[in-house]
């Protein structure tokens, strides 16, 4: 599962087309700054298959950046992202939830004036196809497709345990459940890659047990998973293979033991030993 | 993306459809049936801006725009005999329908206050056009000699003829977008208007959608402004500028945008208003023009802002759950 | 007139109204900057300021006195605007504040044409010299009043802004809030202020271009979108406030002058609508969110 080498290496020198067909995701020396700030600056990443990677770095290393930019959110300045074989760098991020990449968000920016099951059927948007006018005339067609998105919506709500909250509002969840539901409707995109965005931070530790069952689940179920997070034993736990972030650069990418003996890693995270 | 049943939900409708056909027939009033009419026209309007703020939480404000070209459009081409009225109007939609897209695609990349400003701006540009464009317009005297509307042999005269075909229009609109409302695109509507980076995130087209509800809207006003129009017969740049946005915003505002019944309900109180102020205080002050009108309701603005912000509807759902909970409490306590 | 003297002559005019469209911008960005507010009353301050000095100056005072008055008046109004009806919304949004200073503007607008009527207005020019000859095109004093107007408010918030504790405090809290607020600053006091200064300079321009341009009681809501558009392009500081005042004076002129006035207001809006799409245009490739 882990990428043989440094991918840097391969897409520095060849055309960066070379070797990109047969992996799941590829990131390609991947740059973004504002302003002055250089949020990223040549971060590298290839993902073979399903599984978990883990992303983690200490606070303003790039993490989220890295999603928002490898999801079409923003452009990247310098870089290319691959997914499946094709060039998807600074496609509009609707497009790239088509093509089966979903993101969960820090701030879970749930859709906070419809109900549980709402929020999920939302999320299986990508799925259904009707238009304007059948929606307005209520067609057969459109009813249809409605009974089917709200089957889907419940399936994805029965994955992450919420169904009975499904008539529920939004705003009455607390958070474990919120994030809980934004894994939800992310997964109605019917994803090959999904990126959690700090689905730890916050939670209690009954919470932190379920959602690393969940994302067993999701990986069993075939889908890479690339989880951002602060909290370093959950994340030790769950993947195995973990990346570092510092400073917008790539630091260490290894075996969660490689990653914890990394001194880089230590200075990154304890500061210069003098 | 209710589960009610369907009968359920269609009670209230019924009876408001009765009510609509009965209505005139009841009270056989000329002057009732003419109000109610414009609350049917100004009812298509405030709906589609309900939809646009309310649901999509676009503040476009370029309805009354829309509605003069809805009345200007199939006007000239009636007067000049290019086409008669009835294709006329659904022309016109076309054409509004088309000039919604070229001025939307680009306007709609605009955000919230910004938005408001440049559809702002549109109404007093389109204001201007009409007014400087004499030769086709009529200029500010307004554009005369518009024929009378006709449906194969029948010729639409009377107030009562009027008052069917505008509840027959805006009744259409609005049940075609309560389903919309309802349906998966109403809800990726709601969703971008609550958090549109999560809305792209699950691959809704936010670009797309905004256009196709802003062009929805916008036919929905050409189609009231075509029925205005043939109603009176004459068009004038005038009855298309701001008074009418601001008649609009406080149809709106009264009547909350949280569901679709909020705009109409306010457009329904504000005409009434209108008529009881003007019955009333047309007496004490000498000149009764739409800006002292402005007074009363730029008061009455202030204080729906102030005090029930989601409108009259909401206020009154408010109500209604509180008697709701007041009552399972007595039930509650007495077994 | 030669054509020499028409451009001077319109570029005359351009620059007085200009001058008017400048003030007004900065209404509108002070109240903006420091409160988000989008205070569509800002038009009505003008022609407040010029009807009440009508009002004043008709009732047998003398102008100064009337100037001063009508003054006042408009900055009590503005400051009991922000404290009735401003800041007692409860979920204050951008869309609530511009909805209800909108019904705020029709409210001071009926009210005037009630008691006030419908006639337009104009008082006497402040200083009584005769026009001034420029290569064949005049150039009447009232002009020259108007220009000195905006030279003395641009130099003057320049310095409160820059070199007093007051004006800095105001610039601080107007990029963070929140940050303002923790250290300290009164935040409600400061809009009270804006609001209160705006009334102030808007009242003064409308004061000002009386004697040239007769006032109405439906004069607010054209000044109010001159000052916005000028505002927008100037991108909300009182420097590009200025030059964006004076440069759309001088445009209007020159398009009045030698094409037709009756496309004249259109110009402006157009300017502004097409600046603000020119904005959400990415020239780089880069998709940003212009507005969040």
């Amino acid at each position: 599962m882990i990428a043989s080498g440094d991918p840097r290496h391969k897409s520095g020198q060849s055309s960066s087309k070379v070797g990109v067909g047969s992996s799941l995701f590829e990131v390609i020396q991947l740059e973004k700054s504002f302003g002055g700030i250089r949020a990223l600056c040549g971060v590298s990443l290839r993902l073979e298959k399903e599984g978990i990677v883990s992303i983690i770095g200490p606070n303003g290393a790039g993490k989220t950046t890295f999603i928002n930019v490898t999801t079409g959110m923003y452009f990247p300045d310098e870089g290319d992202v691959y997914f499946q074989g094709q060039n998807i760098t600074g496609l509009p991020a609707h497009m790239v939830a088509h093509l089966g990449i979903s993101r969960t968000f820090q701030l879970e920016e749930l859709f906070s004036s419809m109900t549980v099951l709402e929020n999920a059927m939302v999320g299986c948007h990508t799925g259904s196809r009707t238009g304007m006018f059948a929606a307005g005339f209520r067609l057969r067609s459109a009813r249809e497709e409605e009974n089917r998105t709200r089957g889907e919506a419940l399936e994805n709500l029965r994955m992450v345990g919420l169904e009975h909250r499904a008539a529920d509002d939004v705003n009455s969840l607390p958070l474990g459940e919120r994030k809980m539901l934004g894994i939800a409707r992310s997964l109605g995109v019917k994803p090959n890659l999904i990126m959690l965005d700090e689905p730890a931070s916050g939670l209690a530790a009954h919470e932190i047990a379920k959602l690393g069952d969940l994302v067993q689940k999701l990986v069993e179920n075939r889908l890479a998973v690339i989880i951002v997070e602060h909290n370093m034993p959950f994340v030790m736990s769950i993947s195995k293979r973990v990346i570092v972030l510092d400073y917008g650069r790539k630091i260490a990418d290894g075996s969660p033991d490689d990653v914890r003996a990394d001194p880089g890693v230590i200075k990154a995270y304890l500061g210069e030993e003098d | 993306m209710k589960e009610d049943g369907r009968f359920k939900t269609n009670i209230p409708w019924l009876i408001f459809l009765t009510a609509i056909i009965v209505l005139p027939i009841i009270v056989r009033s000329n002057y009732i049936v003419s109000v109610m009419f414009f609350v049917a026209i100004y009812g298509m309007l405030s709906i589609g801006m309900g939809l646009l703020m309310g649901q999509a939480g676009l503040f476009s404000l370029a309805h009354p725009t829309w509605f003069g070209l809805g009345a200007y459009i199939p006007g000239i081409l009636s007067a000049r005999g290019i086409i008669p009225p009835l294709p006329g109007i659904f022309v016109g939609a076309i054409c509004v329908a088309l000039i919604a897209y070229i001025v939307g695609a680009p306007v709609l990349r605009l955000r919230g206050f910004y938005l408001a400003c440049a559809t702002f701006a549109i109404i007093l540009i389109a204001q201007v056009v009409a007014a400087q464009l004499t030769n086709l317009t009529g200029g500010p005297e307004g554009l005369v000699g518009i024929p009378a509307l006709s449906l194969g042999g029948f010729v639409f005269k009377t107030d009562l003829h009027f008052y069917y075909l505008s509840w027959a229009f805006c009744l259409g609109c609005y049940w075609f977008c309560s389903n919309l409302i309802n349906s998966r695109i109403g809800c990726a509507m709601k969703s971008f208007h609550d958090s549109e980076v999560a809305s792209q995130s699950i691959g809704v087209n936010v670009a797309k959608y905004k256009l196709q509800i802003f062009i929805l809207t916008a036919v929905m006003a050409s189609f009231a402004g075509s029925i205005f129009c043939f109603y009176l017969r004459f068009a004038v740049p005038d009855s298309f500028g701001f008074p009418l946005l601001v008649e609009l915003l406080m149809m709106i505002i009264i009547g909350g945008v949280g569901h679709l019944r909020g705009p109409l309900t306010g457009t329904f109180v504000v005409l009434w208003l209108t008529e009881l102020i003007h019955g009333y205080l047309g007496k004490i002050f000498p000149v009764m023009t739409s800006e002292v009108d402005a007074i009363f309701f730029g008061i009455l603005i202030i204080i729906v802002l102030i005090f029930m912000p989601r409108g009259l509807t909401g206020w009154i759902d408010q109500l209604i759950n509180l008697g709701r909970k007041l009552y399972d409490r007595f039930r509650g306590s007495t077994t | 007139m030669t054509l020499l003297s028409q451009i001077i002559q319109y570029a005359i005019s351009g620059i007085t109204s200009g001058s008017i469209y400048a003030i007004v911008g900065i209404c509108w960005s002070t109240v903006f900057l420091i409160s988000g507010v989008m205070n569509f009353a800002t038009g009505e301050f003008v022609m407040l300021g010029g009807m009440l000095t009508w009002v004043f100056f008709d009732a047998g005072l003398g102008l100064a006195y009337a100037v001063i008055l009508a003054i006042t008046c408009t900055v009590l109004i503005a400051i009991l605007l922000e404290r009735i009806v401003i800041r007692p919304v409860r979920y204050p949004t951008e869309m609530t504040y511009m909805l209800i200073t909108i019904a705020s503007a029709s409210v001071i607008k009926g009210i005037i044409l009630i008691t006030c009527g419908s006639e337009t207005r104009t008082v006497k020019p402040f200083i009584e010299i005769e026009p001034i000859n420029i290569l064949g095109a005049t150039l009447i004093p009232q002009a020259i009043v108007v220009t000195g107007v905006l030279v003395i408010v641009t130099l003057g918030l320049l310095w409160f802004f820059n070199y007093t504790l007051f004006g800095k405090a105001l610039r601080a809290s107007s990029i963070n809030q929140i940050a303002a607020s923790l250290i300290g600053v009164d935040v409600s006091k400061f809009r009270l202020f804006c609001f209160g200064l705006a009334g102030a300079l808007g009242a003064l321009a409308g004061i000002v271009i009386t004697p040239i341009a007769f006032t109405g009681y439906n004069i607010g809501l054209m000044a109010a979108l001159k000052g916005l558009v000028v505002a927008i392009v100037g991108g909300w500081s009182i420097g590009g406030t200025v030059l964006a005042g004076l440069a759309l004076g001088l445009v209007e002129g020159f398009v009045a002058g030698f094409i037709s006035t009756g496309w004249k207001d259109a110009l402006a809006l157009s300017i502004m609508v097409l600046f603000l799409i020119f904005q959400t245009i990415d020239f780089s490739r880069r998709r940003r969110k212009i507005f969040p």
